[in-house]
């Protein structure tokens, strides 16, 4: 292990460790209720050692590929060579083209010099329909930012910040996919449509919850709305666009999309079970099925493709496509269960809490798209990093 | 296709410059260095002119070892019936100047 890879290893572990505490020792000092000692032990050891284990992982197969392709060149072709791998297929030729001449360019500010007016040449290449198109585009983009907020304020008054922010985000992927590509790809229709549905769903029965429990609006702060909204558009974002990187295995984005409906399900399940008193063979039999479900749901998706693609890249295609598609279809299912769970016992839907409806909306948040991420996701590059060292022992990409 | 109006001068620069010698194919930074102008400029006009079809490109596979192919620009039919039309514009001698090529992209 050379020096400058075991430094930026223990680096990335502090800042994880570090990053973690900090946000942990955020969380606590704003909640309503303290966890027990036990609770903030795991709660502090487990997610930190996740994520450096995951980080680890990426750095380790960012270096072995890219990374040490990347490692060879000076700092004008890195900054060329990245800002070729972000231009649209049609025109990656020119990148290339430009990053072959910088070759031939010789002395450092020569070199800074030809690389820094590149990249300028490449922002400021014509968009695929045109910049007419592009300046109308973005102006229906201003417009539908500007009239969402009061128009959604209007019915739903605590989902303003969030149709901003949404509105906007969508706004900006539309400019950006029109600027890039005369017409959309939908490269693997099945998960595609299932994510864009989640998310249709997610906003949807957050409409209802909200117009159903109007005290829940105090459980989505501006912060919380834009975070919401973030995640959504992300989501949609890695649906109908995916960039070129995330496009390159077929199975990753059916492996999430299975992933996320049998979590989906699992889900479903465990909520309806709870409300009846199922026999004592069937609890026994189940109680290890939705405690491993979880667990299995991120991790073998990661380490199926991993396996099956003999890549790092592959499972992690596929860690992001589970963490996509099974954020918003269980955000877009809890709203409507917790409503139906609440109607029975008066409690949340975890069953844990005698309380107004309306705190669902802040658990759904905290579940789904906090947790998941925060966990799921080094769990599945974890599950990405294992996959590819079982197909190919000896290579780590 | 029908132009509806007169290129820059920095595109009747260029265009020219390629149709100095119509069948050799011509590297982006050697015409940044006859041209004197950076590739952020360059590179745009060859973009523009390859998608209306007055530029054909190619990718020269023979490079020295460790170097990636180069890209290499020639005009096409269209483009050099665009040279004969700005030739014969009075106004075009001035567009098409040449600034000195020894400004700027001296490096290699």
């Amino acid at each position: 292990m050379s020096w400058t890879r075991r430094r930026l290893e223990t680096i990335t572990t502090w800042v994880v460790v570090v990053g973690w505490v900090v946000f942990y020792a955020i969380a606590l000092a704003t909640a309503d209720q303290l966890p027990g000692p036990q609770a903030a032990v795991t709660d502090l050891v487990v997610p930190p050692l996740l994520w450096v284990l995951a980080v680890r992982s990426v750095l380790r197969h960012w270096r072995s590929g890219s990374g040490s392709r990347m490692s060879t060149m000076d700092a004008p072709q890195r900054l060329l060579a990245v800002a070729a791998a972000a231009l649209p297929e049609r025109r990656r030729a020119w990148g290339r083209a430009m990053t072959a001449e910088l070759a031939e360019v010789q002395g450092r500010s020569a070199r800074w010099r030809f690389a820094l007016s590149c990249v300028r040449a490449m922002v400021g290449l014509p968009p695929a329909g045109g910049w007419p198109v592009l300046a109308l585009v973005a102006g229906a983009v201003v417009a539908s930012v500007v009239t969402a907020g009061p128009a959604v304020g209007g019915a739903v008054p605590g989902l303003r910040v969030f149709a901003v922010a949404f509105t906007g985000l969508v706004g900006a992927m539309v400019v950006l996919a029109v600027a890039r590509s005369r017409r959309p790809r939908l490269p693997v229709p099945a998960p595609t449509v299932l994510v864009t549905a989640a998310v249709a769903a997610s906003i949807t029965a957050t409409v209802v919850f909200l117009r159903r429990e109007p005290t829940a609006a105090q459980y989505l702060p501006p912060a919380a709305a834009v975070y919401l909204a973030a995640v959504l558009a992300g989501c949609l974002w890695l649906a109908l666009a995916p960039p070129r990187s995330l496009n390159t295995n077929r199975l990753a984005p059916h492996l999430g999309a299975g992933a996320a409906v049998v979590f989906a399900a699992c889900f479903l399940l465990s909520n309806r079970l709870e409300l009846t008193q199922p026999p004592l063979p069937v609890v026994l039999v189940l109680a290890p099925v939705f405690v491993l479900t979880p667990l299995a749901v991120f991790f073998l998706p990661a380490f199926t493709a991993a396996t099956a693609g003999r890549s790092f890249r592959s499972g992690l295609h596929a860690a992001i496509w589970t963490v996509a598609a099974t954020m918003p279809l269980t955000y877009a299912l809890w709203l409507p269960e917790a409503l139906h769970r609440h109607a029975i016992d008066g409690r949340t839907l975890d069953g844990d809490l005698v309380a107004p409806a309306a705190v669902n909306l802040a658990d759904a948040l905290v579940f789904t798209l906090g947790i998941f991420p925060a966990l799921g996701l080094p769990l599945a590059v974890i599950g990405a990093a294992l996959g590819a060292r079982r197909a190919a022992p000896d290579n780590p990409s | 296709m029908t132009r509806t109006r007169r290129p820059s001068a920095q595109t009747t620069a260029v265009v020219l410059a390629l149709a100095e010698q119509p069948t050799a194919w011509r590297y982006g930074y050697e015409l940044c260095r006859q041209l004197g102008l950076e590739p952020g400029s360059l590179y745009p006009i060859l973009v523009r002119l390859a998608d209306r079809g007055l530029l054909e490109t190619a990718w020269d596979t023979d490079v020295p070892a460790g170097r990636p192919p180069r890209h290499l620009y020639r005009l096409t039919g269209s483009g050099r019936a665009l040279v004969t039309e700005l030739a014969a514009a009075p106004a075009v001698a001035t567009a098409a100047r040449r600034p000195d090529p020894k400004v700027r992209w001296q490096g290699a």
